[in-house]
């Protein structure tokens, strides 16, 4: 086997982890990193985002458009969510905790009850191609895009547009930017809603790689937590070199000793790096910044 | 609390008694008793409300025809939610306070684990009508499900026979995908192949791009699937779309979470799978089954092996407690010992071995089609449950109460 | 003597709801009915109310951490896993004669408090806090559950205990009192139920005791203020570092009980699920108060199993409506909202009278 072959593979599939963290995360890293609520129900985003993706593909649309749909409705579900239960808890992030772990309990059994047990698959595009003795799915490759595509979106929305400046600084500090006339509810809810747009985009782009139930969203949830903690507020200065370093451990440790430790490994470094950057990634890089 | 979530309730309630009411209207004073403890919601629902609708089913027809001695059956039903902790609560609640003559229960072999205990501790009579890793050699189960030793030592050599001795085994990293690619492991080497190489995924992973590479890196000419849970499925999808390309072999897909229904095709492509039912069978008995369940359920997505399993379970009670005269778990041990407990269900003839109180099943290869259409290209009839009668249990003598696996056999007497 | 006095005084203090003769009136009663009950009841509903019990010890530990010390454990089923294995493996290397179940009681609960040393000192002496005391906590009991999970082979045994992976370890022997003549197995009945009860309301005392002393205050002072506590000179990491270690005993408690109770452990008593249910149920009942959570816990555990007995399938989306509203109407938590109320009410009418 050549050495292409070999860096290759191991690009793809450090390719491969890495989106699969950074899609999961970045709707969790807008919700907790920056609104400080801890989402329980980050998962039931994603599934709602795969559930309209899947269905609207069924009606005929092309899938495209489908995870289009399912990005719009997951967005327009956080908008619901944030309106009806994450409004009053904002000064009480811990209650969010169980809040959100209620409102998943009702998305998951709802959606058991109403569309049933399962759903069917949309079945993965694009096909494959071939590198040395490996094939790969393209499709993959569309799915590592996407997260690059996400994270360069994100960093110019924070970073260029007027909404992303006024959510920064609502958030930094909530009351002075109320003072300055900012209309600090609609940044909140617009912020809730872009963050549960991003879970349904998740949801959306792996619908078609994945088995469609109600419970599905508990796969992404674990890694994308790790990702947030580990990345901390910021979204683009954490999430992205939280992802890649994620990324780089969990690839390394699967190929290396299998899927558990690929798993453990995640958990480990979640602990050390908390106990070595209690802020996050995010945190010590604007820390050595200023 | 709003109105409508009392009216809800309320409707709930209803529902709930509506489902025993076919039993309830027949109420005679002294019923037979039978509780159900299976998922109706979490993780494994998917998998077994069909379990819950096929005994029903069963229930409906014998309670017709004049129930069980004349005394009718009444379900006492439980949603176990995927909770290991609530089949502990309700084992308790149907033994001690409903006071049922048998209990159907368990999907996962967690959960048979979390309540044998208790069965044991109170001396109930329960049936684990699922297929599981085997070993369970108790007094005070029934287990109507295949064993590996019934579908592996079919399914194995046919495909090593058909594709080539090199074998790849992709397994769930718990007790049941462990012991099974133990399994594997053996009839393969008895049969002169080759392990190409063996992985195991913990449960609840949905990602495999590591595992597929891993796969085509060891070139095998087949690969045994033994995964399991809804999480794990997403294997097939994304090996199809990184087109692996390789026969697949397995005993726990399409029986149980008719993945050919569920995946756009052709991911499933060339899935081998030994079975004791699946809708699919193509007999006069099966199509009968088949037909009666969806008239009484017809947005059943699917009918599974293990809806058959729990359906066969509730003639076979019928029958032992008639030849019995009682419902007491020792006077049905006897007609066990006997060891001619057999009927016609609707895969075929099922007999109850009585040293381990496994069943024989008429074991079907099911074969995946590229538009994901099944074919049969072979059936085995009578194959026994044999591995814990050989091992040194024999529940006719003894009760140890315990599971074994083939690395931890019973004692040598 | 006069030392015993001072520390019944500590029974009520600033920290711990209740107190007067009206509040201990009625816990005397419900002290009474609870140990009256059991002749009137039958075997079933005794065992289910000890299952009950077995979990409060949980809820309790997390209302010291959490409630009073304000940090956040979401890993507490960490020690609830390694008590209730630690007593299987104990028990089922060593038997149950001699009244060896209860050392391996005390002894699993020691194991989970001396993991919760190390846990804790890597966590407070490195300044963990906030949520990312919550994010550490849980990501040691999932690594835990993943661990255990895949342990089904014959080797993984300690002794002659094999951990037996998911499928979770069985068969060890209940609590087993030694006795003259017949030891008296402690079966899910009212032998246990009598053991739990008196552990409970032991422990229930012992917490109130410990609350109102100058540990509490301290404690409580540094939820509400770390800087001013460090301030005031206190090691404010020496203080979360024991609260801490209390409450992964008290989680060790449960462990055990349950695993005597089924007489089964398993890894999933150590996952997402299980780690977020003490969360609720303390934060349901009163996160700040310990009868709250005692009171909270029992009535949550009680209401969840009856909607799942005849909520059928809408159970669990009732249970989210029911989480859901909690946090909305009573941000203190349902019971503590509903004593603190009746304590007003009480207040203004003695005013009235007087």
């Amino acid at each position: 086997m050549d050495i292409a072959t070999l860096v290759f593979s191991a690009l793809y599939q450090f390719g491969d982890a890495f989106a699969f963290l950074v899609l999961s995360a970045c709707g969790l890293a807008v919700i907790f990193g920056m609104m400080g609520v801890i989402n329980l129900a980050h998962g039931e985003f994603i599934m709602c985002g795969a559930y309209v993706t899947a269905a609207t593909v069924h009606a005929g649309l092309p899938l495209p458009l489908g995870i289009l749909a399912g990005t719009i409705v997951s967005a327009l579900v956080g908008v619901l969510v944030e309106l009806v239960v994450i409004r009053h808890l904002y000064d009480r992030p811990l209650d969010t905790i169980v809040a959100t772990w209620g409102l998943s309990l009702i998305a998951t059994q709802g959606t058991l009850i109403m569309v049933g047990s399962t759903m069917a698959g949309v079945g993965t595009p694009f096909g494959s191609f071939q590198v040395g003795a490996y094939s790969y799915s393209i499709y993959r490759i569309v799915l590592f895009c996407a997260a690059l595509g996400v994270l360069v979106g994100l960093y110019a929305l924070f970073n260029w547009t007027r909404f992303g400046v006024l959510a920064r600084a609502t958030i930094q500090v909530p009351h002075m930017a109320a003072a300055l006339g900012v209309d600090t509810r609609l940044v909140y809810s617009l912020t809730f809603a872009c963050g549960a747009g991003l879970a349904g985009l998740a949801g959306g782009l792996y619908a078609p790689t994945m088995t469609l139930v109600p419970t599905m969203g508990a796969t992404f949830i674990m890694e994308a937590f790790v990702t947030v903690v580990i990345g901390g507020a910021d979204v683009f200065l954490g999430t992205a070199p939280a992802g890649a370093v994620l990324a780089v451990v969990k690839s390394v440790m699967t190929s290396w000793q299998g899927q558990l430790f690929g798993q453990i490994g995640l958990l480990v470094a979640v602990i050390i790096v908390v106990r070595v950057l209690p802020k996050g990634i995010s945190g010590f890089v604007l820390r050595e910044r200023t | 609390m709003s109105k409508s979530v009392l009216r809800g309730l309320r409707a709930a309630a209803l529902t709930g008694t509506l489902v025993l009411g076919s039993s309830l209207a027949l109420a005679a004073e002294n019923p037979i008793k039978l509780g159900v403890l299976e998922d109706q919601s979490g993780d494994f629902a998917a998998a077994t409300i069909g379990k819950v609708h096929a005994i029903q089913l069963a229930t409906e027809e014998i309670n017709k025809a004049g129930g069980i001695m004349g005394r009718p059956i009444e379900l006492v039903a439980y949603d176990t939610q995927s909770d290991n902790t609530r089949y502990q609560e309700f084992m308790r609640r149907v033994l001690q306070r409903d006071k049922v003559d048998v209990v159907f229960a368990g999907f996962s072999s967690a959960s048979r684990e979390a309540y044998r205990p208790i069965v044991d501790q109170f001396n109930g009579f329960a049936f684990y009508n699922n297929q599981y890793e085997g070993g369970v050699c108790d007094g005070h189960m029934i287990v109507t499900g295949a064993v590996p030793e019934q579908q592996f030592s079919t399914l194995i050599p046919y495909m090593m026979e058909k594709y080539g001795k090199n074998v790849y085994t992709l397994a769930a990293d718990y007790n049941f995908g462990q012991i099974s690619a133990e399994w594997v492991r053996k009839i393969v080497k008895e049969n002169g192949g080759k392990m190409a190489g063996e992985e195991f995924i913990p449960l609840g992973v949905s990602q495999f791009s590591q595992s597929i590479q891993n796969i085509q890196k060891a070139k095998p000419d087949f690969v045994v699937t033994l995964l399991v849970g809804t999480a794990q499925a997403s294997y097939y999808e994304q090996a199809a779309s990184a087109n692996v390309n390789l026969p697949m072999a397995s005993s726990v897909n399409v029986g149980q979470g008719y993945e050919h229904k569920r995946f756009k095709p052709p991911s499933l492509k060339d899935m081998y799978v030994t079975t004791n039912y699946i809708e699919e069978i193509d007999s006069p008995k099966s199509k009968e089954f088949y037909a009666k369940f969806k008239a009484k359920f017809p947005s059943e997505p699917y009918v599974n092996q293990e809806a058959e399993n729990s359906y066969l379970a509730v003639y076979l009670y019928k029958q032992m407690v008639e030849r019995a005269k009682s419902t007491k778990r020792e006077d049905i041990r006897k007609v066990i010992a006997l060891g001619d407990v057999c009927m016609d269900a609707p895969e075929g003839k099922v007999c109850i071995d009585p040293k381990s109180q496994h069943m024989s099943h008429t074991i079907y290869l099911a074969k995946v089609g590229a538009d994901h259409s099944i074919s049969f290209p072979k059936t085995w009839e009578d194959i026994k449950p044999y591995w814990l009668g050989e091992a040194g249990c024999d529940l006719t003598k003894k009760d140890p109460m315990a599971q074994y696996t083939p690395s931890n056999p019973p004692p040598k007497p | 003597m006069t030392a015993l006095v001072s520390l019944f005084r500590r029974l009520e203090g600033p920290q711990t709801v209740g107190r007067g003769p009206v509040f201990w009136g009625l816990f005397a009663i419900v002290l009474a009915v609870g140990i009256a009950y059991p002749l009137f009841s039958d075997g079933y509903t005794v065992g289910n109310t000890v299952y009950f019990f077995v979990w409060v010890f949980i809820a309790l530990s997390l209302c010291l951490i959490w409630g009073y010390g304000g940090s956040l454990s979401f890993g507490q089923t960490a020690f609830f896993g390694i008590a209730g294995y630690g007593y299987g493996v104990l028990t089922l290397n060593f038997g149950s004669a001699y009244g060896f179940t209860l050392i391996a009681f005390v002894a699993a609960i020691v194991i989970a408090a001396l993991f919760a040393v190390l846990l804790g000192y890597f966590m407070f002496f490195g300044r963990i806090a906030g949520v990312f005391l919550g994010i550490v906590t849980l990501a040691v009991t999932l690594m835990l559950e993943r661990f255990m999970a895949q342990t089904a082979g014959p080797e993984w045994h300690i002794g002659s205990a094999r951990l037996n992976g998911f499928n979770g370890m069985s068969a060890m022997p209940p609590l087993t009192i030694p006795w003259p003549g017949e030891p008296i197995v402690l079966f899910a009945d009212v032998g246990l139920y009598y053991f739990v009860l008196g552990l409970l309301v032991f422990v229930y005392l012992a917490l109130r005791i410990l609350m109102n002393s100058s540990f509490g205050n301290v404690i409580v002072a540094i939820r509400e203020n770390p800087e001013r506590a460090e301030m005031l000179g206190y090691d404010i990491r020496k203080y979360q570092l024991i609260t801490f270690v209390i409450g992964a005993a008290l989680a060790g408690i449960s462990g055990v009980l349950y695993t005597a109770w089924g007489q089964y452990i398993t890894p999933s008593s150590m996952g997402m699920t299980a780690a977020a249910l003490p969360l609720i149920w303390v934060a349901v009942g009163g996160r700040s108060d310990l009868t709250s959570t005692v009171v909270g816990t029992l009535v949550v555990l009680a209401a969840f199993q009856a909607l799942t007995i005849y909520g059928s399938q809408y159970a669990l989306v009732f249970m989210g409506v029911l989480l859901v509203l909690t946090v909305l109407i009573a941000p203190n938590g349902l019971v503590l909202g509903a004593m603190n109320w009746l304590g007003k009410l009480a207040a203004r009418l003695t005013q009235r009278a007087g």
